[in-house]
């Protein structure tokens, strides 16, 4: 769509000419994300076409590119690594400035003494915790890889994963932000809004945290956070990772005070028990159920072929008649990734003590094969940086998550054999990759100390076959219909169908969400700090009456008797 | 190979964006992590790997059309290769380096050609060389030492020293010292003179198909004339050209050997013996020619078949290039054995070194950027405290040179047969 040149020359006097663009073929890489063939018509692989893409260079860029859109009433979506499909414009036809925040990519400063860091968008989790371990530092990389901006997992998305047991998620450790709200301002939250410095997002000043992020963060929706603090955790390892051997599989030698496991349940009972176990025990640093993404069935036959460079996918196939390999298909069956970190000898000697009693009381074992020392340095590599976590697509080119329901042990545990037989059924169509019901993966705990849960179905598809698109489509469809029917809420496949939902539908379907007045409360805020709508609905909030002649007032819940 | 070829890896990328950094495992620091220096200087998404196979999609979809600014992205990269190695950290399927080249190609055969290149292209057509310079001069880099002439004696051996050692002044003498290293062996080997031709891998990089084949059928028949099995050369790009491009496009059977390697194994069999202290603290730049894209070409026909319902692979195996068996050691053992001397790694090396800012024709088209892409890693040497950074190509050495020389630094720039003459 046209707009008034007068806009684009206008951003162009603040960025420089080469800081932006309106190429249609620069543009298409901003439109094209992952996952938009399961929602966009004809399959395409691309969202929305952005009409300008901006590469601001300081938070002043930030504000005053805000301020040209709130005069041409642009819309406005900020990325900084940019994945999934939502980060692209959600709206055919809807002028849309696409920011993407590389620019703005430098560690500001980090504070060992008081223990956080100050970040710019395009700070990836690599980086922070290459410079932060050199101070006996360390934060939690969320399950997306080290790939990802911090920034936007801590102010603008879910940020767990398998760290966050210890050192909490990227969403509790933030101390502090900047953000330029949609509607031009620059608002700083909790402490340093009072000149004290970034020690704490809810103040001394205003706690905006939960109006900017709640559980799921605004994934752009609702203007750019440039600048945000991070809180840091105390790093008993070595200062520097030196990966040994050769790609892909690269190892990390365990310290002496540490220990790698991968840790095999009978079943989902002894699984759940063995988790509160842990939890009660506090041991542990790394703790997720990793590995098992690539299908309960054939997944081990997969890494141990991932750490051989000379294999390719093909010796999956025959790695699976080895019957060694079939052996730790069983043991892994139902696993989980942990590594422990002691600050001493005889700490990690207790830890080692704790962890064989549990194992013992539960049932559950060490799983031999992956404990060896060439896998167990690859699993330390593979758990510590995060770096191969886009071997979720190690299959093929697409991959979408399903179910993901947070909860206890108790409550995932019963879950977990539902999303298992439900993916095998699917699996039945031949057009999703068919590696077993169980392709589970999940944090041992995204809140520190323990307590919750969470398991994400993998689902690998070929997003260059129309065929495979449509299986993946229903599966996430029958998702939502078998979480319904097992009394469940809907997973994370209800997140990515809304994507490509008209906007009518969307706010029809939130309308009829328990609780829905929050998105009417949410509305007043967007009204306050994005008076001209340039921010999309991936900050969720429904307009006044919406689905319903009277709006449902908030009544306090009744206190328990 | 037309444009619909890059259709599925295109359809198959995930934007996840590691083809813009080192692989992850690898990362020490903030400022050495980035891996790609086309995104870095480009900026935009389309200036990475996954952006050229978006714009691919794009143009095959009819969404867009070549513009000056998406000729721009597709050039404005060194085809050095980092990419393909963090891709395929995840990936089995994706071949991103060579789906930038048959882009590259693609647009050349449509008449989307750089003007800078054409004087460079031209003179490889009249003079076989790609500095442009005439062809009388080739081979005077020789000046007064005895090597049997290939175009009248007949050996198995030919040492091809290349355009940048034969034409350029301030380099030939590490071709002359090759030489003289092999001639201290006793090696049975000759040269083609002035006879010898460029090897076409910079055109084939440039787009230029047809202009690389040329010169690729005119060295193998010349070659085969004098007997040659064997070509050694100090120079990575031509390593390169004729180690996997001879053999993928023009079915050469010929056996390559870099100079490297070869010094290595004289030094490892006894028949080399460096033996003079060099007391220096070099850091060594794996060229990317013969680093992460050495590797040994596998011939290959086959098909792509599914396994697990949608799991992508190939029958028969596709081999697979990722450098993991890229020239590593070699260069690394040769320097090492120099009495004296010590060496400190920078932290990008082997696999996830970043370039020097020469290849893909980004020094003739682009010289700004290939520039900055060469301080940018003297900034990484100067990082180790080493007084010189040491290569093993020359295409590295001169933009090396390039970078430094008015700028104030004392980095010395070296190949490694300077170092390995000195030890003798």
């Amino acid at each position: 769509m046209e707009i008034s040149r007068d806009a684009y020359r206008a951003i162009e006097d603040i960025v420089g000419p080469d800081n932006v663009t309106d190429d249609p073929a620069l543009l298409d890489s901003y439109a094209f994300e992952v996952m938009a063939e399961t929602v966009r018509p004809d399959q395409s692989h691309f969202m929305p076409r952005p009409w300008a893409a901006v590469l601001p260079g300081s938070t002043e860029e930030v504000l005053a590119v805000t301020r040209v859109c709130n005069k041409y009433k642009i819309k406005l979506k900020p990325i900084s690594t940019g994945w999934y499909h939502w980060a692209a414009p959600l709206i055919d036809n809807e002028p849309t400035i696409q920011f993407d925040l590389r620019r703005m990519n430098r560690i500001l400063e980090i504070d060992e003494k008081n223990r956080f860091a100050i970040i710019e968008p395009y700070v990836i989790g690599a980086q922070l915790q290459a410079e932060v371990m050199k101070r006996g530092l360390n934060f939690s990389i969320i399950g997306a890889g080290s790939s990802c901006s911090v920034l936007a997992s801590a102010c603008a998305y879910s940020g767990v994963g398998p760290g966050a047991y210890n050192m909490g998620g990227n969403a509790e450790a933030l101390l502090g932000q900047e953000w330029v709200t949609p509607g031009g301002e620059i608002i700083r939250t909790g402490s340093l809004s009072s000149g004290c410095g970034w020690f704490c997002s809810e103040g001394p000043g205003p706690s905006l945290r939960g109006i900017t992020r709640g559980v799921f963060g605004s994934r752009g929706g609702l203007g750019t956070f440039t600048k945000c603090a991070i809180k840091l955790s105390h790093y008993p390892g070595p200062p520097v990772m030196e990966a040994q051997g050769r790609l892909p599989g690269y190892r990390l030698p365990i310290h002496e005070n540490f220990r790698v496991y991968t840790i095999g349940a009978p079943d989902w009972d002894a699984w759940a028990n063995c988790y509160h176990e842990i939890y009660d025990n506090r041991i542990g640093y790394i703790f997720h159920k990793q590995f098992g993404f690539a299908g309960a069935n054939i997944a081990p036959a997969m890494w141990l072929n991932y750490i051989d460079p000379t294999k390719t996918l093909n010796d999956v196939e025959t790695a699976l008649k080895d019957p060694e390999i079939q052996k730790v298909i069983e043991e892994a069956r139902i696993s989980f990734q942990f590594v422990m970190a002691g600050n001493s000898t005889d700490d990690i000697q207790l830890q080692d003590k704790i962890l064989d009693a549990i194992l013992a009381n539960t049932g559950c074992y060490k799983v031999k094969r992956y404990c060896e020392q060439d896998f167990a340095e690859f699993t330390n590599m593979y758990m510590q940086r995060l770096g191969h976590k886009h071997c979720n697509y190690v299959w093929v080119g697409g991959y979408l998550g399903s179910w993901m329901q947070p909860g206890t042990p108790d409550f995932v545990k019963k879950y977990a054999p539902i999303a298992v037989k439900t993916f095998e059924r699917d699996q039945k169509s031949h057009l999703l990759v068919e590696c077993g019901g169980d392709a589970l993966m999940g944090p041992g705990s995204p809140i520190p100390g323990g307590g919750q849960t969470a398991l994400e179905q993998f689902v690998s598809y070929d997003s260059a076959d129309r065929e495979s698109i449509k299986a993946a489509i229903k599966h996430m469809e029958d998702a939502v219909v078998d979480e319904a029917a097992n009394g469940l809420p809907p997973g994370k496949e209800s997140i990515y169908l809304q994507v490509g939902w008209p906007q009518e539908k969307v706010f029809d379907a939130w309308a009829k969400m328990p609780q829905q007045f929050i998105l009417n409360f949410q509305r007043k805020i967007k009204a306050a700090f994005d008076p001209n709508n340039l921010g999309d609905r991936n900050y969720q909030w429904l307009p006044e009456g919406w689905g319903q002649k009277k709006p449902v007032e908030a009544k306090p819940t009744e206190p328990p008797k | 190979m037309p444009l619909e070829d890059l259709r599925l890896d295109a359809m198959r990328c995930t934007r996840c964006a590691y083809c813009k950094w080192i692989p992850f495992d690898l990362v020490k620091s903030w400022r050495f992590s980035k891996g790609c220096p086309s995104i870095e200087y480009g900026k935009f998404h389309s200036y990475s790997a996954g952006g050229r196979l978006i714009t691919a999609l794009s143009l095959l979809e009819g969404r867009s059309t070549v513009t000056e600014k998406v000729i721009d992205t597709v050039f404005k990269c060194t085809l050095c290769g980092q990419c393909d190695v963090s891709c395929k950290m995840c990936r089995y399927d994706l071949e991103p380096l060579a789906d930038m080249r048959e882009l590259r190609s693609t647009l050349v055969q449509d008449g989307h050609e750089l003007l800078q290149l054409k004087p460079v292209l031209e003179g490889l057509r009249t003079e076989f060389n790609m500095l442009g310079q005439s062809k009388k001069l080739r081979g005077n880099w020789i000046a007064d030492l005895q090597i049997k002439d290939l175009t009248k004696e007949k050996a198995k051996i030919v040492f091809h020293a290349g355009c940048r050692y034969s034409f350029d002044g301030e380099l030939g003498h590490v071709a002359r010292t090759a030489v003289k290293i092999l001639q201290k062996a006793d090696v049975d080997f000759g040269i083609m003179g002035k006879q010898e031709n460029c090897c076409g891998g910079h055109a084939y990089d440039m787009g230029y198909r047809q202009d690389f084949r040329t010169r690729a059928d005119f060295n193998l028949r010349a070659w085969s004339e004098a007997g040659v099995d064997t070509v050694i050369t100090p120079c990575s790009d031509c390593y390169f050209a004729f180690k996997r491009l001879y053999t993928a496009e023009a079915g050469s059977t010929i056996k390559v050997i870099h100079m490297v390697e070869f010094v290595d194994r004289l030094i490892k069999a006894g028949q080399l013996k460096l033996t003079k202290p060099v007391p220096m603290t070099v850091t060594y730049h794996d060229p990317c020619h013969l680093g992460r894209q050495g590797e040994t070409y596998v011939p290959w026909a086959g098909v792509e078949k599914k396994i697990f319902g949608q799991a992508v692979c190939y029958e028969p195996p596709r081999p697979r290039y990722n450098g993991a068996f890229g020239i590593y050691e070699p260069p690394r053992d040769v320097l090492k054995a120099i009495p004296g001397l010590e060496l400190v790694e920078m932290e990008r090396i082997k696999e996830a070194g970043w370039c020097c800012g020469a290849g893909g024709g980004a020094s003739q088209a682009y010289p700004e950027f290939s520039r900055w892409t060469a301080t940018e890693r003297i900034e990484e040497a100067k990082s180790t405290g080493a007084e010189a950074i040491v290569s093993a190509c020359p295409w590295c050495e001169r933009n090396f040179l390039d970078a430094t020389s008015g700028n104030g630094t004392n980095m010395k720039v070296l190949d490694i047969m300077e170092l390995v003459e000195q030890a003798l």
